[in-house]
């Protein structure tokens, strides 16, 4: 006889391993989220050419934009891990074959191997086209993994809400962006310290905090959300 | 019996409410720290922005006490009346910070730590209100904009305390400031507590005839003959 703790970590893989294999099958979210984040990087980098080179755009400009084409790439994919199961009616098979809190880690791990994936794309790319030197290229890393996270772990939970209602897409929007705000402020500080070459200061702890609580919130709240 | 007593208590309100008006112009001195006159509207915009966070403070506990509570129709359509007056409150404050920032500062807007903060807050029960006319469900709509109500609850603590010390602000300290020291003249701290005091009774008083006539609206649909 298996434990329980067992079966939820295996439920949690399942609901991973199957979504990963439905969009490798279908390529919806991947070739939503990579050709978004592409497409605005070549529009910013167009506009702004070289920035890289003048070091107060790097530091005030290029750390902003740079979380607005993930942010935006984030929202053009993440919301349709809820929404295709409810337009594909499997929401009440999921319901049955895995305890709340399972599929939302499942998700979200699905969720944050994604948006990480698309950072690794976009991050060097945007840094090479921009011609950004970074001065603490260790704690860029540590921004966008941390970042990422958040951005993440909060449009999965908004995702789950907004599967529910009318004109999911456009209230996503609506619904996420205020709870991402603050999760971006403390990013964009975060990669302009690294930039500069300032140590992290306060916006890493701060950073953590935000993923640590919305993780809570969101493993405490997502069974209200999934089970009627 | 009930009657008489509850036109007594408006009418109080309404007396409290006038001497709140009178204290704040006549018995209160104005602060020499600040031009003119200004500083007077400490005693409408603090007690809204007070108001606003005691709005929003219960409509998550309203909707924790659907959630967890027995799940009754009540608890959601307080919660929802507890956001509806929160933002009208937030509204008021932010109109009458932004008069204050025009004479003090020279901007209505600039985008200070405060203001976003105040704006973003605004935007995320904007979107509980939109999210709640986005579900036709009456079940359905009150569990996921309880949920909303309570994400809320974990983030807006970070506009309210961290933000605003990620870049510096303008806004003048709170009352009760980061040492626990009372900064501000004796009769300044009466009138503006007096203020928040009746603003917060104001709320609860506002809030429980929106609840109330939702639920007349609720009954209606219900049973329409």
């Amino acid at each position: 006889m298996p434990s329980p703790a067992s079966i939820w970590v295996a439920s949690a893989r399942a609901v991973f391993t199957k979504d990963w294999r439905c969009e490798l099958r279908s390529r919806y979210a991947l070739n939503a989220i990579a050709l978004f984040a592409v497409t605005t990087l070549v529009v910013t980098s167009a506009a702004l050419g070289p920035a890289g080179t003048n070091k107060t755009l790097a530091i005030n400009v290029l750390p902003a934009m740079l979380w607005l084409i993930l942010l935006f790439a984030a929202a053009a994919g993440l919301p349709r891990a809820f929404v295709h199961e409810e337009e594909s009616h499997t929401a009440i098979a999921l319901r049955l074959a895995a305890p709340p809190s399972a599929l939302f880690v499942g998700k979200l791990a699905f969720g944050v191997s994604l948006l990480l994936g698309i950072e690794a794309l976009v991050a060097p790319l945007y840094l090479a086209v921009m011609s950004l030197e970074v001065a603490s290229p260790g704690q860029l890393v540590i921004a966008l993994v941390a970042g990422g996270y958040g951005l993440a772990v909060g449009s999965v939970l908004i995702a789950a809400l907004a599967s529910q209602a009318r004109g999911r897409s456009t209230l996503f929007s609506v619904l996420a962006f205020p709870v991402l705000m603050p999760l971006l402020l403390i990013a964009i500080e975060l990669t302009r310290n690294a930039v500069a070459g300032d140590p992290a200061g306060v916006a890493l702890p701060q950073l953590l905090l935000y993923d640590g609580s919305v993780t809570i919130a969101g493993l405490m709240l997502f069974p209200a959300v999934w089970n009627p | 019996m009930t009657r008489t007593i509850s036109l007594g208590l408006r009418f109080g309100l309404w007396l409290v409410m006038a001497g709140c008006i009178w204290g704040a112009f006549f018995y209160a001195w104005s602060d020499p720290a600040f031009i003119g006159q200004s500083s007077r509207i400490l005693f409408f915009h603090v007690p809204m922005a007070w108001t606003s966070f005691v709005a929003y403070f219960a409509a998550a506990v309203w909707s924790a006490r659907y959630l967890w509570g027995g799940r009754r129709m009540r608890h959601d359509r307080a919660a929802a009346a507890a956001v509806e007056c929160g933002v009208l409150f937030g509204v008021l404050a932010t109109i009458t910070g932004s008069l204050w920032a025009r004479i003090e500062w020279g901007a209505y807007w600039n985008w200070d730590p405060r203001q976003t903060s105040i704006v973003v807050v605004l935007l995320f029960y904007g979107a509980y209100l939109a999210l709640r006319s986005a579900m036709a469900d009456r079940e359905i709509r009150a569990r996921i904009s309880s949920v909303y109500a309570l994400i809320a609850l974990v983030v807006t603590p970070f506009f309210y305390f961290i933000v605003p010390r990620i870049t510096e602000s303008l806004h003048p300290e709170p009352v009760i400031n980061a040492e626990r020291k009372l900064d501000v003249d004796p009769r300044m701290f009466q009138v503006l507590i007096a203020s928040a005091l009746t603003y917060t009774v104001l709320f609860f008083w506002m809030h429980n005839l929106r609840a109330r006539s939702q639920a007349l609206v609720d009954a209606t649909l219900d049973d329409p003959s």
